[in-house]
């Protein structure tokens, strides 16, 4: 008798937990459609833009397609990121939450050129 | 050419601190040099393998690849110089008496290997896509020397600053450079996981860009020795402070490990003053 009483019990746990984790996935899966997503290009070396415009106080997607057939590593001092790309590939760094003012960014291969800044406001 | 002179200047100095720093503590320790050879022949093919697979390494995890083979080789790092630090502590307390080469071997050269890994796999990049593929080779390779070249002088310079201390000093000194450079490390690979937005995403807890930028000269050598960060997160400050934590108390481990040996303190001193 008693083991009878146990199973059905159990098996409604087992649901409990199931919706409970199907409804965090939700929460998770639409956190993750809210943050916003910037992309760049890099072409001969440049950066187009090469001024981003984000939200301040908001983390931030940011692709970088390199379509160079040189690899490129995206660099910044201000935004705290490095982030290798292989030519004619794309890169995804997040950066943010980050305080109204500019970010510069760098090509750590083209220091000279490749430059660019994100600005946040 | 100047791009070249400080894109591997920049890339080498990490590895080179390392590298002189141990090699300071393996003499101490009573090693030969016939380790490093090897050593540093792994962590060139570890660069080459790392550098030609790049592309499907980023590509893995979503796309964060690099990010998490990035901080996993920097925590393994931290974790060995925390165990150089057990080693020379238990040299520091008993010399002479409480030795495991092998082991020591083994530790000492891990962490050279995986320091030139990452670090390795950029120069090899840029040298190779923009000195053979570009066809600007020159530039590209006299700059690489060149930056080399200050790289190493600068190791010279710690590992001869080392060497003139005592044995005992020595360890305790590169022990101190190890707890640090480790902190450093750790706080780094907290970074390289807010890239992949694997670490919650949070203001920067201070700005002292003002005070040293970290473009500056002085910003990348303090970079370099003490993982100097402008702004850093709090998931960065946190692992810095874990990190220097726990290598004290591996120092603590490597002391108290070899307590009850019995002391010769005297009878090495004099062995050292005829050496």
């Amino acid at each position: 008798m008693a083991p009878s009483r146990h199973i059905p019990d159990h098996s409604g746990r087992r649901l409990k937990w199931l919706l409970t984790g199907a409804a965090l996935c939700c929460v998770a899966m639409s956190a993750q459609a809210q943050t916003p997503v910037f992309e760049i290009e890099i072409r001969e070396h440049l950066f187009y833009p090469s001024e981003l415009k984000i939200p301040a106080g908001q983390k931030v997607k940011l692709i970088i397609h390199n379509r160079d057939a040189t690899p490129e590593e995206f660099e910044s001092y201000e935004l705290n990121r490095e982030k290798v790309i292989i030519g004619n590939t794309q890169g995804i760094v997040f950066i943010g939450p980050l305080k109204p003012g500019e970010y510069p960014f760098f090509g750590e291969f083209n220091p000279k050129t490749a430059l660019g800044k994100v600005i946040v406001e | 050419m100047t791009s070249a002179v400080i894109i591997v200047l920049r890339e080498v100095l990490e590895a080179v601190l390392i590298i002189c720093m141990l090699l300071a503590s393996s003499s101490a320790l009573g090693l030969r040099f016939r380790w490093l050879p090897p050593a540093l022949l792994a962590g060139l093919a570890g660069a080459l393998i790392y550098a030609v697979f790049l592309e499907d390494i980023s590509m893995a995890f979503e796309g964060f690849g690099q990010e998490i083979v990035n901080a996993v080789l920097l925590l393994l790092i931290t974790l060995l110089l925390l165990a150089h630090n057990i080693l020379a502590m238990r040299e520091f307390k008993a010399p002479q008496i409480a030795r495991l080469p092998a082991l020591s071997l083994l530790i000492l050269s891990a962490t050279i290997a995986m320091a030139i890994v990452r670090e390795g796999s950029e120069i090899y990049l840029y040298v190779y896509s923009y000195g053979v593929v570009a066809g600007d080779m020159t530039s590209v390779l006299a700059g690489g020397a060149i930056g080399t070249g200050i790289g190493f002088s600068l190791g010279t310079f710690i590992y001869y600053g080392l060497r003139t201390l005592s044995a005992r000093h020595c360890l305790l000194f590169s022990s101190i450079m190890a707890l640090i450079i480790g902190a450093g490390m750790s706080s780094q690979a907290a970074l390289f996981l807010a890239q992949a937005d694997l670490v919650p995403a949070a203001e920067p807890l201070w700005d002292t860009s003002a005070l040293v930028a970290e473009s500056s000269l002085m910003g990348e050598l303090l970079q370099a020795v003490i993982g100097y960060e402008a702004s850093p997160i709090a998931a960065q400050v946190g692992m810095f402070a874990g990190a220097l934590l726990l290598s004290l108390v591996a120092m603590a481990i490597g002391i108290f490990s070899v307590r009850n040996l019995p002391a010769r303190a005297g009878a090495t001193q004099t062995q050292r003053s005829h050496e």
